[in-house]
């Protein structure tokens, strides 16, 4: 399976946790080239391997401003009242989830495993990673998410 | 009645999102506690009197699936009810869980009322009826 395919599967999925559990209502999709570049104004990614049928990595970016609304929204608290370690663990738990949504999907029967959310930007190993970049639009913010695959994944 | 629950998830911020919807499904609580794994869960459950178990699967160090079999392999602690709450809804997954010893399994993302259900299905009562 190549990460392109997961394209129709992400804003799906998103679309659900995002009305679930942050009460945000996804706006729109799209794809992207390229993960962005870390902004001046404070921004968050995480990531988290998954193995199964498929494997690879998962991961989320997203400026602090709407993952700071997202985790109001979560836990609900005021913005205000949020430090920034609950801020992330909110964007970690969230790449969990979302992880966890489109590879229940993918998987459907099949066992897999995904690793704890780790904090930090997506380091691509020479280039020869196969990589979905999509782009969606809440009513929080912006949200980048990204899938990799691993190798040639051509399972009988 | 009053019953203590433990809550295992390496996430301190769904512990406390589960935390809270036990708080507003009007569950008599007597104690919280929690647990980032499952051998800090395990610790809990000799220490500490457990009506109910909710548990993460997907947790670094023993995830959900060695704690379910250390609970239902103990005398001491095999007839307390265990409910899963993972983000792995895969039907396979559900299978195995339940074939395991679990009585319950609700998926992340949760609807509150779905999570309430399964809890006060376990622990042999029904929701308060508000006006």
């Amino acid at each position: 399976m190549k990460a392109a395919e997961f394209t129709s599967l992400i804003p799906t999925c998103c679309a659900e946790v995002l009305d679930a559990m942050y009460f945000t209502t996804l706006l729109g999709s799209h794809t992207l080239a390229a993960i962005p570049k870390a902004s001046h104004g404070g921004s968050l990614s995480y990531s988290l391997r998954f193995e199964g049928h498929i494997s690879g990595r998962f991961g989320l970016y997203l400026e602090e401003g709407t993952a700071r609304t997202l985790a109001a929204n979560f836990l609900a608290e005021d913005e205000g009242t949020l430090s920034c370690p609950q801020i992330g663990e909110v964007a970690g738990e969230l790449a969990n989830m979302l992880c966890g949504s489109v590879m229940s999907q993918v998987e459907g029967d099949r066992k897999f495993i995904l690793s704890h959310p780790q904090a930090g930007p997506f380091a691509p190993s020479d280039g020869l990673d196969d990589l979905l970049v999509s782009g969606l639009d809440t009513d929080c913010g912006p949200l980048t998410i990204w899938i990799s695959v691993e190798g040639d994944q051509c399972h009988p | 009645m009053a019953f203590n629950i433990l809550i295992v998830d390496d996430s301190p911020a769904m512990r406390r999102v589960v935390r809270r919807v036990v708080e507003i499904s009007g569950v008599n609580v007597g104690n919280f506690l929690e647990a980032g794994d499952g051998q800090e869960a395990l610790d809990r459950l000799r220490t500490e009197w457990i009506d109910l178990i909710m548990t993460d699967i997907n947790m670094p160090g023993m995830d959900g699936e060695e704690l379910l079999l250390e609970v239902r392999n103990d005398p001491d602690l095999a007839a307390i009810p265990v409910l899963i709450v993972s983000t792995d809804r895969s039907e396979g997954r559900v299978r195995q869980m339940m074939s395991l010893g679990a009585d319950g399994y609700v998926s992340k993302p949760f609807m509150p009322a779905a999570l309430s259900q399964e809890m006060y299905r376990l622990l042999g009562g029904a929701p308060n009826e508000s006006c």
